[in-house]
């Protein structure tokens, strides 16, 4: 009987989870359902990479290896890489914008003519857009210079930042009035007329090599910030405000989550994102005027799902996907992938990182506060075997904070072949760098006798609070070369360290001590930051060398990484470096260069990098080279560091699609 | 009984809360900074007045500046809202918020919790449909030479790591044959309805509940030999057979009803787990359930999503203890739960 009872409970527990869990999960409505859609065992796109003759469907399935989470708030927060894809795919019409090689531009798809400038008397600068009169939501609604102006209103409202959305509001004069409550409105902002709206900067924020970036604004559809209130932008001649009704965190908050109806202004819109099955589905929208150079989407439909790393090839294989974005691990994901282009069927786009992994070096604390510990690291450590190795042949070296792909590092080949020292593998150079140096010293005091750590005879404020060194009887400190690695746990980048460096041969012959101590990625963050709030531990200078990585965008800033003002010591110039010229140079690089001025901007940059190639706070490891691979019915589509999938598959289009 | 059960539960609750404290001082002592990793990502597009405002706003958010017993309380639902003044824990139905998903946990868990219980009521229905009566064919036919090969078989399956007989299973069965999808949960973009919705659904499922069914058989046939070996050996059997009953009776009317008393608790701890996904099969698969969601709160330190996650699971656990110790006393009447 009970065993009846038992049976009885499990087909009754089977029967209610198919009704509970069988059903659709699509959190909208779905798109139409093509009547000849294969069924699920007629496997999606088996067909693309079999008979790429047959007509398929205008749809591209892309693959992302980061979660959806369904968070499609703007850049006030902050989202996960496919959240932000997704955003950037239906939100476009910035004011101003990167082209393919980076450079910064006005967007001619949004902006009449060119954005003006003034100057005014009291040093504040105004830039007056005048947009294009035939710009429309996805919806069909007209768009006009009070919606970009409502961005502003929008974004620097107090009911954003209690929202969570974090947005200083101190360029832009009387933002910040605004922000705090004091003022209703923008006096910096105004609405010239249905299409013109002008933006006047405060002078402490100029000049500034970018700073056409200050006007740039897109348009924000107002009543989905506000459901409750129709709201209406004003300009009484004061400045801007928003008139009916007030803001409140709450809309604001829920606006990130609107999927449904969603109104956007990109080359496509959302049709739905499915967070229980992990998907988004985006079509053309037909209202996009293009993009910069007029550039409107052909394919239909953009599916993004879910995939993950260690099956992702496999999935592009059987052609449950059809493009990996990105791909950056050599012997993991691209040989694999390449594999497939070999096999047939499937193309690829290469190109380099905007980055680089790298040594990082505490530039103010033990051994390697002095250069010559730095340089001497870089020179015991062959970096282009390095760089080979780790990226399993997609890599290169770089000499300084730069990326391949940068518009400066291209003009600047004649100057870095004359000027930037590669510190290539030399441990001999090592060697004469540091006796050179002072590090010629054993524990006691005598002359270095060629084996063990080497010492080096220091002041007290050089000793500072460095815990290994030794003071000696006559009252003489000593350091020694002995460098503190903090390292991640589980990075293969550490590993190839430990056997290339730190418990490499010519280190000990150097007399050299690299001590590696393994932590997780956020204690060695608190370490690097010296985050003395997480724990008063952090706060102390433990550490003298740290591996991780870094990027850069299209605006090359280094002004406050390299800044010798100690409020940014830490957070932004966490080498602890202090360097007058190097602070200068990246400061006056961005902030004492007239827009415009490339030239300037460029031969600053130069001496920017002749002195960090000099001083070397870092020594970059690999710049690795990305692969994108998809089917090759997918035509047209060129990626690079500066031009993503976002951008680069308005060019592409579906061989015989339906 | 009812007094038995009234005691449980006190028990139960106390038991809860001290999990609670345990847990949320262990993901407090872990030295990570979730203001900081959230902005991580963003920094080189910030000014540093904007990343310092960001991040203070954040900080003040997350509560993170306040002393941890009262972030303890407030997660609880002890002591009020810093916003709000108002009691908003986990005793009063909040789970707080994920930092990943930007939405309340209680918004983030159902739809996973939907997609695990979906999967594990195959796999539990299909593992106990094979491993029982494999485990009493076993029994019967002792140190035969089937018996022999399944007790093999069991002890590979039972041995090798269930993220290698995924990649083998996906190698074989999605690259190979092409009979499964690799991962996913549905057809890209077909947007099915109804049973076509439904069959989809079950086509994308197979491989991962062929993966966690096989991956669950060693345990339980080999638990279901034991409890039949030690039933066949019994006086009652030897009686049962000298009354001249078939021994299709004797095995499955004698026998099998005795050996179920040990059996029966293990199958409602497996019923039990039908909340608890796997980690690595959701995650290989890309199966949006409550393993995947686990990991990924863990890997992006969202750890109020995780402590939500690890104590749903706490108090599932809790529960289905005192339902096996109910079901003991209600499967054998020598077994008494009222004290």
């Amino acid at each position: 009987m009970k065993k009846k009872l038992l049976s009885i409970l499990l087909a009754a527990a089977m029967t209610l989870s198919l009704v509970a869990c069988g059903g659709q999960e699509a959190t909208e409505t779905p798109a139409e359902t093509p009547a000849e859609e294969a069924p699920a065992e007629e496997a999606p796109a088996e067909e693309s990479a079999e008979a790429p003759a047959e007509s398929r469907p205008n749809r591209l399935i892309y693959g992302s290896t980061t979660e959806i989470s369904g968070d499609l708030g703007n850049e006030w927060w902050t989202n996960n890489a496919t959240d932000m894809q997704i955003r950037k795919l239906i939100d476009d019409y910035h004011v101003v914008r990167f082209d393919q090689d980076g450079a910064m531009i006005v967007n001619s798809a949004v902006v009449d003519g060119d954005i003006q400038t003034t100057e005014n008397e009291d040093g504040s600068k105004t830039f007056t857009v005048k947009i294009k009169e035939d710009l429309k939501y996805n919806t069909g609604d007209p768009i006009t210079a009070a919606d970009f102006v409502a961005y502003a209103l929008v974004m620097f409202s107090p009911a954003t930042l209690e929202a969570g959305g974090g947005v200083v509001a101190d360029y832009v004069v009387g933002s910040a009035e605004y922000q705090s409550g004091e003022s209703y409105l923008i006096s910096g902002l105004r609405l010239l007329d249905d299409y013109t709206y002008a933006i006047t900067i405060v002078p402490e924020y100029l000049p500034y090599f970018f700073e056409q970036y200050y006007a740039n604004l897109m348009p924000l559809y107002l009543p989905m910030y506000a459901p409750n209130a129709t709201l209406v932008v004003k300009d009484d001649g004061e400045g801007v405000y928003l008139d009916g009704g007030e803001l409140n965190a709450e809309d604001i908050n829920a606006s990130r989550f609107i999927y449904e109806g969603r109104v956007s202004a990109g080359p496509y819109q959302l049709v739905n994102i499915d967070t229980g099955t992990l998907q988004a589905e985006l079509t053309i929208n037909p209202n996009y005027a293009g993009n910069f150079e007029g550039q409107k989407p052909s394919i239909e439909t953009l599916i993004i799902v879910k995939a993950e790393s260690a099956t992702a090839v496999d999935s592009l294989k059987t052609g449950a996907i059809d493009i990996l974005d990105t791909l950056t691990d050599g012997n993991l994901e691209i040989n694999p992938a390449l594999d497939l282009v070999d096999a047939g069927g499937y193309s690829y786009v290469d190109f380099e990182r905007n980055g680089y992994g790298k040594i990082q070096f505490a530039c103010d604390f033990g051994p390697t506060q002095f250069p010559a510990v730095r340089q001497a690291v870089a020179l015991l450590l062959d970096r282009n075997e390095f760089a080979n190795q780790f990226c399993a042949g997609y890599g290169s070296v770089v000499d300084g904070p730069y990326g391949l792909c940068m518009w400066m590092y291209k003009d600047s080949q004649e100057f870095f072949a004359d000027n930037m020292d590669s510190y290539s593998y030399d441990p001999a150079k090592a060697i004469e760098l540091l006796e050179a140096d002072g590090w010629v010293l054993n524990e006691d005091g005598t002359e270095y006798s060629g084996t063990g750590t080497r010492y080096k005879e220091v002041t007290a404020e050089e000793a500072g609070t460095y815990a290994l060194n030794v003071t000696l009887a006559d009252g003489r400190i000593l350091m020694p070369l002995h460098i503190m690695w903090s390292s991640s746990e589980d990075n293969p980048v550490s590993e190839l360290l430990v056997v290339m460096l730190a418990n490499g041969q010519q280190t000990a012959d150097a007399g050299m001590v690299i001590e590696q101590t393994v932590m997780s990625f956020t204690d060695l963050l608190n370490y690097m930051y010296r985050d003395a709030s997480v724990d008063a531990k952090y706060g102390v200078p433990t550490y003298g060398m740290f591996n991780l990585a870094t990027g850069f965008t299209q605006m090359y800033n280094m002004a406050y990484e390299m800044s010798m003002d100690e409020a940014y010591w830490g957070t932004y110039n966490n080498n602890f470096i202090a360097d007058e010229k190097l602070a200068e140079l990246a400061w006056d690089m961005v902030y004492g260069v007239e827009a415009g001025d490339e030239a300037t901007y460029l031969d600053m940059w130069q001496q920017f990098m002749d002195r960090w190639n000099e001083l070397l706070p870092d020594v970059p490891l690999y710049s690795n080279i990305y692969y994108t691979v998809h089917a090759d019915w997918l035509e047209g589509y060129d990626q690079s560091s500066y031009w993503e999938f976002r951008d680069a598959v308005l060019y592409a289009s579906i061989a015989n699609a339906e | 009984m009812k007094k038995y059960i009234v005691k449980r539960i006190f028990y139960m609750i106390f038991v809860f809360l001290i999990v609670s404290v345990l847990m949320y001082l262990l993901y407090n002592l872990i030295p990570s900074d979730p203001a900081r990793a959230e902005l991580e990502g963003i920094k080189t597009q910030l000014r540093p007045e904007e990343y310092e405002q960001r991040y203070r706003n954040l900080r003040d958010r997350m509560g993170l500046d306040d002393p941890i017993l009262l972030r303890y309380a407030r997660w609880m639902g002890f002591a009020p809202e810093k916003e709000s003044g108002e009691l908003n824990g986990m005793l009063q139905g909040y789970f707080g918020y994920s930092n990943f998903f930007k939405k309340d946990v209680s918004d983030v868990l159902p739809v996973r919790m939907k997609n695990t219980v979906l999967i594990n009521i195959f796999v539990t229905f299909l593992a106990l449909a094979i491993t029982i009566p494999l485990g009493i064919v076993c029994a019967v036919r002792k140190n035969g030479k089937f018996d022999n090969s399944i007790q093999f078989l069991t002890i590979i399956g039972y041995s090798i790591p269930i993220y290698i007989i995924s990649l083998v299973f996906i190698w074989l069965f999605a690259v190979t044959l092409r009979w499964f999808p690799v991962s996913g949960m549905e057809t890209p973009g077909a947007n099915y309805e109804g049973m076509r919705a439904f069959l989809d659904r079950v086509y994308y499922l197979t491989l991962p509940v062929l993966i966690l069914t096989f991956a669950s058989l060693g345990g339980m046939t080999r638990y279901v030999r034991t409890a039949m070996i030690d039933a066949l050996g019994m006086d009652y059997i030897r009686t049962a057979r000298a009354k001249g009953l078939r021994e299709k009776v004797v095995i499955y009317s004698h026998a099998w009803r005795n050996a179920l008393l040990p059996v029966i608790t293990v199958i409602i701890g497996w019923f039990i787990t039908i909340f608890s996904g796997s980690v690595i099969v959701e995650t290989t698969f890309t199966l949006n359930g409550m393993g995947q969601v686990y990991y990924l709160a863990l890997r992006n330190s969202d750890y109020e999503l995780a402590l939500a996650t690890q104590m749903f699971y706490c108090a599932v656990s809790l529960i289905g203890q005192l339902i096996m110790d109910l079901s003991y006393g209600l499967v054998d009447p020598r077994v008494r739960v009222d004290k």
